[in-house]
């Protein structure tokens, strides 16, 4: 389960080995992962990881903000799945369980770190005032008819990046997993131990807090 | 009668069409009236369209690839 030959196909693929890779391109992850476990097929690992790397580094750096820290959770978790995919049995969905790793990697992290963050609720977030009116000047700050090529450009992409990074922690990798990875309620769920109502709740304050903080840089953007 | 505040706490039941009709009514009743409520819909539907676009970008740069790779070699030798 943990020999160097099956380690130096790992160390192939992250430096764009492809060998047979094309063949496995369209084949379930679930599918792989048994082939791999039943036939020790390493091709089969391969994909897996190249599926993968971008992902995990995206919720680690999503996670932790801080680009040293979700390096070193993508080496521990490359390191776990290696070791411990023989463990995986499928009774989840094989990506829940390998963002499920990354998760606890990226939390274990914050904690070592001693910057867990002390979590903001927003559950009382709301944009409207006491009598149920919007409040924030939303429709003079309208920038939703902006032309795709400022709002899909790269300093507006950064400015979203930005935005999304303000949110609080527990909020951030609800919206990262749902609105950004396009991920269900349901696997949320499952990944992060939440009941699908309490993932619907945080994703709607997040999504608020999000749209707020979008329209004024936006707004100041284009002033 | 419905306000800002109710099309805002049913918006994801809104844009994903999942209300049921005497609740779309009063909503796009009010809507209709309100330009904020307009405005407010308008942008948090292309938030979502905007935030998407964050998936297709990547932050593994071939340094990090190259360090992964050294790390995990490290590891086998110490194995
Ligand atoms: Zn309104």
């Amino acid at each position: 389960m943990w020999e160097t030959g099956f380690l130096r196909k790992i160390i192939s693929t992250i430096t764009g080995g492809k060998d047979s890779r094309e063949s496995a391109l369209s084949t379930s992850d679930e599918k792989l992962i048994e082939t791999f476990i039943n036939e020790n097929n390493e091709s089969a690992f391969e994909e897996i990881v190249s599926r993968y790397v971008d992902k995990i580094y995206g919720l680690a750096l999503r996670i932790t903000r801080n680009p040293n820290d979700a390096e070193e959770v993508l080496q521990d978790v490359f390191l776990t799945l290696a070791k411990k995919i023989d463990t995986f049995r499928g009774e989840a969905k094989f990506s829940s369980w390998l963002y499920r790793v990354t998760v606890n990697a990226s939390y274990m992290h914050l904690r070592a770190e001693r910057k867990h963050e002390t979590d903001i609720s927003l559950e009382d977030y709301v944009p409207y005032d006491e009598n149920g009116t919007l409040m924030g000047r939303v429709a003079s700050k309208d920038w939703s008819e902006r032309p795709d090529k400022a709002l899909f450009s790269k300093e507006a992409m950064e400015m979203i990046e930005k935005a999304v990074k303000e949110l609080p922690e527990s909020y951030r990798v609800v919206f990262h997993l749902r609105d950004i990875e396009g991920l269900s309620n349901e696997e949320v769920s499952e990944i992060l131990g939440l009941s699908v109502a309490a993932v619907k709740s945080r994703l709607h304050r997040g999504r608020l807090f999000l749209r707020d903080k979008l329209s004024d840089y936006f707004y100041e953007w284009s002033r | 009668m419905a306000m800002c505040k109710d099309v805002v706490e049913n918006i994801i039941g809104y844009i994903e069409a999942e209300l049921d009709d005497k609740t779309l009514e009063e909503l796009e009743r009010h809507a209709g009236e309100c330009p904020e409520c307009q405005a407010f819909v308008r942008t948090y539907r292309r938030m979502l369209e905007l935030c998407g676009k964050l998936r297709e970008r990547t932050f593994v740069t071939p340094q990090i690839r190259r360090r992964l790779k050294d790390f995990l070699k490290s590891q086998t030798r110490s194995k």
